[in-house]
């Protein structure tokens, strides 16, 4: 696998014929937009269109509106919270080890198995991923077994049902994401560059600040803001650890709430939620071309 | 960002023309169906044995029609798992057994009906059980068919509709579940769950969500000094169990009761006791009735008026409601809504009205009005009342 | 390849190595020790160790058909939508980079979209069509659906992967040898890419395995729904279960990767 390449990328060409002339190259994305419209598009548009029209099929702002209650800005203030903070942490140690496992020096195995293993616990959410650290940091769970005989006691209250306990167990599966989508990224940096920067002089700072850093940071981005809409959108695990009070801290709840309660949902204010969060998400693909943009720039 | 030169009168432009495409894009008839814009369902079944000629053929027709469709109705609930197995194992074989959704609560199952009305596919349910006030609703929105069983006529009238649209099932009374080798003692009424004592270790599902939850906090009134017309003094007293840190910000479950990590809840007794037995030998699981008092919740039957297999239904029901269907529901502990004209009738074994526990304490049996008004009112209010409570 | 550091050493005197185990043995502290507790939790009991709950679980049932429906729903759903997404990055990369913002925004949206919504709608979409009469039709919703929740994870490891190897010089370079499009794709693309799209895999099929809302839904038997309806009913084997389906997810994927590093070594 491994064949030559310069050491710099070619800048994309920027040329505007794609809008005046018609080009074959649009082919090539023909299977993949049809897949996206039958399957994505459909379910995306009903919920816009539910959002804006009600059940007589006029137009109405009334839902949109109802997203300022005090209830839905609370659930969104927790939920960006801690999308960033996850994103975050979840960021910093998946990158850390990333880095430890393709250039840090470490035996070949152990690269493969922290990839496979990173697979299972990207997706371990839900109920289990809930199983496990109410196992370990439950009223009777293992680190209070092990902290008894000191007379001390974590309160699974703070540490688990509530704000930093939905960080702490959100963190758990942002570690392998991170780690899965930047593996790539880590490996094309390539050790003669290391290796020219050394001979150059550069220390270590030196390269990761002028060539490393630089090289990733598109991939970083990337990488966070995949993290932050995966902790913004995750539902199961949330609702498997606060229960009801799921919807004072994920809009998601919220969301499944009007679909879902036993008595009775609102569920134009469910599309309305579900059609903002599809604007948050495209505010975050917004945000991550500029500073893609901007990263690039260091490239050069 | 774009190399689209943009300008205000291209952004003007640009706006205009998704404003049209929007009014366009609403209007149209694939999109523009809003919640209500259902197809017409197909005419109704036989409206009860009789019309459809005996039960012979409606065994028939649901031989051709061949299968059923359940949804929500799981294993441990009230004993499903027996009544699924006598009626698609025992009885009718022939009928292929399409087990929707266990964990639906009642609001998804009219959900699975509108979104599949006019499918013929495995997927559409074709009978429902739901809470009580979910039958008149269904009703309102055209989403069910009538029928009335053979033994329609013992059916208390409290809990049916007069045209056979929805029929109560079964009932069960509010208690405590408590698993009594994790806990300092067991509570045995309301104002117990106040003591200090059990801080952290009770967890009950989302009030808002499961109208079992929302039952469970309303039936909390009569322990804190109130009436079922009084569902404010329910809120108070989660409210101050919340504040004292005894309520957990988390959900009921069946794991963390088990294992001790949350051995104290709030479930229909029904449920409870079906724990307790599966559990045997495994946790000690007591379930309490609160002495000031608890109340009773009604669940209902109803065929859905889309339902692509309506003979296979109608048999579905017979069954439900003979004495056969009603003892099995009465094994899981769910006190079936024919149980006191199969008790001067002398049908029910000894055995097993032996096994149902004495519940000596007051129940009371809330009215549809007061069901409707009673969970609305916690509904609307928990997350203001007792929500923000849990936040830490 | 990979770049190895050789035994450098740092500002601080400290060598790099030192700082890789350190940091990996923070994240497998963070990573293992709940699951750790979670196999205690279900061992443990008033009794001492107790075994019996994988015992029963294991011999439960529907156990195996249900694993099994997953895992080849997972991997057909792995095959399509690699075939999807390789060549739309590769385009978007090398032809149509206006585009990006797009694509990156469509395979993102899936995560923002509530299961449930978007089955509804599916159901509603294709509402009396075969695809919702039959079994064999919402089986194939059931994929489509999968399909499209995991391109969140494929796009963005295969991107990566893009961004790492500079296709756009490969291609030119095999074009001017002659290659055409197909063999550029295969010959040149897949295997450069295939360690980003092995990545994409794992999470895809761990994710198919723990999905729950769509397969339930529409009545497919998958091993989520069903995991959650007996870990409801049994509650001291739940967390036996937990233990087991990772086990099994973990199995399975370095089965995967098995396969991945023979195919690698091929090209």
């Amino acid at each position: 696998m491994a064949l030559a390449t310069p050491s710099q990328s070619v800048p994309p060409r920027r040329n505007f014929s794609w809008l005046h002339s018609p080009s074959w190259d649009w082919l090539g994305l023909v299977p993949f937009l049809t897949f996206i419209a039958v399957f994505l598009l459909f379910p995306g548009l009903v919920i816009v269109q539910r959002s804006l029209f009600d059940s007589e099929g006029r137009l109405t702002w009334q839902y949109w509106q109802s997203l300022s209650q005090a209830a839905i800005t609370l659930a969104y203030t927790n939920s960006l919270q801690v999308s960033v903070i996850t994103a975050v942490s979840g960021g910093l140690i998946g990158s850390m080890l990333t880095w430890a496992i393709t250039l840090g020096g470490l035996p070949a195995g152990i690269r493969s198995a922290v990839l496979s293993f990173a697979g299972v616990a990207a997706n371990f959410s839900g109920i289990p991923l809930v199983f496990a650290f109410v196992a370990l940091l439950g009223r009777i769970g293992l680190l209070n077994q092990w902290l008894r005989p000191l007379g001390v006691a974590l309160d699974p209250q703070v540490f688990l049902y509530g704000f930093w306990g939905l960080c702490i167990v959100y963190t758990y599966f942002q570690i392998p994401l991170t780690v899965l989508v930047l593996v790539p990224a880590f490996q094309g940096l390539r050790r003669e560059w290391r290796e020219a920067a050394e001979n150059l002089g550069a220390t270590s700072t030196q390269f990761w600040l002028y060539v490393g850093l630089p090289v990733l940071m598109p991939s970083l981005l990337g990488a966070f803001a995949l993290l932050f809409v995966n902790a913004l959108s995750t539902y199961a695990t949330a609702v498997a650890l606060l229960g009801g009070v799921g919807q004072v801290f994920a809009v998601t709840v919220v969301v499944a709430n009007q679909f879902r309660t036993d008595t009775f949902g609102d569920p134009g204010l469910g599309y309305a939620l579900a059609a903002s969060m599809i604007l948050v998400i495209g505010a975050t693909i917004a945000v991550y071309m500029v500073s893609r943009r901007w990263a690039e720039q260091w490239r050069r | 960002m774009s190399g689209i030169p943009m300008n205000r009168r291209r952004f003007l432009q640009l706006s205009a023309l998704a404003n049209a495409g929007l009014m366009v894009w609403g209007s149209h008839p694939l999109l523009a169906q809003g919640s209500s814009a259902l197809p017409p369902p197909p005419p109704p079944g036989p409206i009860d044995l009789k019309a459809a000629g005996g039960m012979d053929s409606l065994i028939a027709a649901a031989r051709k029609e061949g299968e059923l469709s359940t949804t929500a109705l799981p294993d441990d609930w009230a004993n499903y798992k027996g009544i699924k197995r006598v009626f698609f194992k025992e009885k009718y074989p022939f009928l292929k057994h399409n087990d929707l959704t266990p964990d639906a609560s009642s609001a998804e199952e009219i959900e699975q009906i509108k979104a599949n009305a006019g499918n013929k596919g495995p997927q559409n349910p074709d009978v429902i059980d739901v809470g009580f006030v979910w039958g008149a609703r269904a009703k309102a929105e055209n989403l069910l068919q009538p029928y009335k069983v053979a033994t329609w006529d013992t059916i208390p009238t409290a809990i049916k509709d007069p045209d056979g649209f929805w029929y109560g099932d079964y009932y069960g009374t509010m208690s405590f579940e408590v698993n009594a080798d994790a806990v300092p003692f067991v509570p045995q009424d309301w104002q117990d769950l106040l003591d200090p004592r059990l801080k952290g270790m009770i967890a009950i599902n989302d009030p808002t969500a499961s109208s079992q939850s929302t039952h469970l906090v309303w039936a909390s009134s009569l322990g804190n000094g109130g009436t079922l017309a009084q569902p404010e003094k329910g809120l108070a007293f989660f409210k101050e169990l919340a504040k004292k840190g005894n309520l957990v910000a988390t959900s009921y479950s069946p794991a963390s009761l088990v294992s001790g990590e949350l051995p104290i809840s709030l479930r229909w007794d029904y449920n409870a006791l079906a724990n307790r037995d599966n559990n045997m030998g495994k946790a000690k699981i007591q379930v309490v009735y609160p002495k000031s008092g608890t109340l009773a919740g009604v669940y209902l039957q109803a065929i859905s008026a889309y339902a692509p297999r309506p003979h296979a239904a109608r048999l579905w029901m017979e069954f439900l409601y003979s004495d056969e269907g009603q003892l099995l529901w009465l094994e899981g502990y769910a006190k079936p809504v024919r149980f006191n004209d199969m008790l001067k009738r002398g049908v029910i074994p000894k055995a097993l009205l032996d096994r149902l526990p004495a519940a000596d304490v007051k129940v009371e049996f809330p009215t549809l009005e007061q069901v409707q008004t009673g969970l609305q009112y916690i509904r609307d209010n928990w997350v203001k009342e007792v929500g923000i409570t849990y936040k830490s | 390849m990979g770049g190895e550091s050789t035994g450098k050493v740092g500002k601080l005197g400290i060598p790099t190595r030192f700082w890789a185990w350190l940091w990996l043995g923070i994240a497998a502290v963070y990573l293992f020790l709940p699951l750790v507790a979670m196999v205690w939790a279900s061992i443990r009991s008033p009794t001492g160790i107790r075994l019996d709950a994988y015992g029963e679980v294991l011999r439960a049932p529907r156990f195996l058909e249900t694993f099994g429906f997953s895992t080849q729903a997972a991997i057909i759903t792995i095959l399509i939508s690699a075939a999807l997404v390789v060549p739309t990055a590769y385009w978007v990369d090398l032809k149509l980079p206006r585009l990006r913002p797009l694509v990156e925004f469509l395979t993102v949206v899936p995560l923002v979209i509530p299961p449930l919504l978007m089955t509804f709608g599916l159901i509603r979409l294709f509402n009396n069509t075969p695809l919702t009469n039959s079994n064999q039709g919402l089986y194939i919703m059931m994929l489509g659906a999968y399909v499209i929740i995991s391109f969140p994870f494929m796009y963005r490891a295969v991107d990566a992967g893009m961004q790492a190897v500079n296709l756009r010089v490969l291609t030119e370079a095999a074009q001017s040898l002659g290659a055409s499009w197909i063999t550029v794709l295969t010959q040149v693309v897949v295997p450069n890419l295939l360690v980003a799209i092995l990545n994409g895999s794992f999470v895809t099929f761990a994710m198919i395995l723990g999905e729950f809302t769509i397969s339930s839904l529409l009545n497919q038997p998958a091993f989520s729904p069903y995991m959650l309806d007996l870990s409801s009913r049994r509650g001291d084997q739940a967390t036996a279960l937990g233990v087991i389906s990772i086990a099994l997810t973990w199995g399975s994927i370095s089965l995967l990767q098995l396969v991945g590093r023979k195919q690698t070594f091929k090209g």
